[in-house]
């Protein structure tokens, strides 16, 4: 049998529209080299693991790669095992609709650097890695550059993602890096406890990095001077939309996320989170803030940032189609329920946009898939499918008679596909 | 807490010994793996264990836990 994966609905992107911001993106105008960096924020200065500590649990940063889990956390899971640990910067960012990482390797290299060095200094680790994306050469390439202008007497080994949607989840990476296939297995304990080599192993998104660098270099005091005192500081955002260059914009914690959204995309329903996200409404976004728990509580995960809408012209039922079509081609195939479940999910709700099926057999095979697998990718394309229904009644009830509010729309008022618009966000 | 019959998804293959060892606890899906239907109650503590002991592909691990 040959199957050809279907191609992600937001391909891998040629350009990214990064905007300087008020803290990590701040001062970008002047380059990526390590000689602006230093210009900007000086050497890092030498701490210990109880000072890191304490500083991280102070401005309780989170986790950037998805989860949200407290870093300082981690870490204290990490000093609790009393051996030598190893670091792993994760920039694999396998998500087409995410490009916050790339954007953080073209333009703040040395932040992701700086932390981890300072903390592996800190911590008196030995192994230090770096995980480039697959599909990604430029944010790679600029990763390398600046590695080669670095001499901080810390080797970072380089490693190179496998082209695949959950190459970057955890136990995946420390897959790859121990030499074996770039594929999840089942975790029986967090990496932080046993991660390579069973070594306690502080692994953590690229994103996540860049704040501990951003921490170590400017101190507590700056870094809550934006966002709000249960969340400090700020988050990166990737504003995607098929047949639009990403934008990535830094956007303060507590701040309207409205403020952040492409004008030409205002009105328009969005997958917070990405492919693994939430299908949320306008008028949620439209109240929404920057947050982590309050984005919970409306039932839209901020994720890893991403916020992925479906312009005018483009149905978001038909979307989720193409997108769970590919998500199930991006399965790595080791695990019975994701390698047979994902397929038959993605027929159904193929049967769903072409009105063949109502939504019963889709939540069936939800059911079946959710919670049976190595990794996250059942439960995120789930996620995403229930969310569709939850939000999408009448569009879906729409595509049972044969219609789509989308097709009708095109009809009268013709597709644009320059989309000038997007280039108008400030 | 309580005991949870842990499924090692990437080395299952769908056997299906599982099933036959532990009938009221294990349901097999359409494509034949395992689906756990709730904790080890102390009743199916000896079957589970023998469940973990003759799955031919080693991936059953009972833990503690949610």
């Amino acid at each position: 049998m040959t199957t050809t994966c279907p191609p992600s609905p937001v391909p891998f992107p040629d350009r990214v529209d990064v905007q300087p911001g008020p803290a990590l993106l701040a001062g970008i105008e002047h380059g990526p080299s390590l000689a602006a960096h230093r210009r900007q924020y000086g050497e890092p200065p030498a701490v210990s693991s109880e000072e890191l500590h304490e500083a991280l649990r102070r401005i309780a940063l989170r986790g950037r790669g998805g989860a949200g889990f407290p870093f300082a956390t981690k870490l204290e899971a990490v000093l609790q095992q009393g051996s030598r640990p190893v670091l792993v910067v994760n920039m694999s960012e396998g998500e087409p609709a995410s490009s916050k990482d790339t954007a953080i390797a073209l333009t703040r290299p040395h932040l992701v650097l700086d932390g981890v060095v300072t903390t592996a200094r800190s911590l008196r680790a030995r192994e230090v890695h770096l995980v480039l994306p697959g599909e990604r050469p430029a944010a790679a390439a600029a990763m390398r550059t600046a590695l080669e202008e670095r001499s901080d007497g810390v080797r970072i080994r380089t490693h190179v993602a496998a082209p695949r949607f959950v190459s970057g989840q955890a136990k995946a990476v420390v897959e790859l890096l121990s030499g074996r296939p770039n594929l999840p297995v089942t975790s029986w304990q967090p990496e932080a406890v046993s991660g390579h080599k069973g070594r306690p192993t502080l692994l953590s998104n690229a994103e996540t990095w860049a704040r501990v660098g951003l921490l170590v270099l400017r101190g507590v005091s700056s870094f809550c001077s934006l966002g709000t005192r249960e969340e400090p500081g700020t988050t990166l955002l990737t504003l995607s939309a098929p047949g639009h260059d990403p934008v990535v914009r830094e956007a303060e914690y507590g701040a309207r996320l409205r403020a952040h959204l492409l004008p030409a995309l205002a009105g328009r329903p969005a997958l917070v989170g990405g492919f693994h996200g939430s299908w949320t409404t306008w008028e949620t976004l439209a109240s929404a803030r920057t947050s982590v728990p309050g984005m919970r509580a409306l039932g839209a995960p901020l994720g890893a940032g991403v916020v992925l809408s479906a312009p005018h012209g483009t149905c978001p039922v038909t979307l989720t189609g193409e997108i769970v079509a590919f998500l199930a081609g991006q399965s790595a195939g080791r695990c019975g329920p994701c390698l047979n479940g994902l397929p038959a999910l993605a027929r159904a709700v193929s049967s769903v946009v072409d009105g063949t099926d109502g939504p019963a057999r889709v939540e069936q095979l939800a059911a079946l898939v959710e919670r049976r697998g190595a990794c996250a990718h059942p439960d995120g394309t789930v996620r995403l499918v229930r969310s569709m229904l939850a939000t999408f009644p009448e569009e879906v009830g729409l595509h049972a008679r044969s219609g789509c509010s989308e097709h009708r729309r095109l009809h009268v008022v013709p597709d644009r596909p320059d989309a000038p618009a997007v280039r108008r966000a400030s | 807490m309580s005991t949870q019959l842990r499924v090692d998804w990437p080395e299952c293959k769908a056997r299906g010994l599982c099933h036959e060892v532990l009938p009221d606890l294990v349901e097999l899906d359409p494509w034949g793996y395992p689906i756990v239907r709730g904790p080890v109650t102390d009743d199916l503590l000896a079957d589970a264990r023998e469940a973990v002991r003759t799955c031919p592909r080693a991936a059953l691990r009972l833990v503690e836990g949610r």
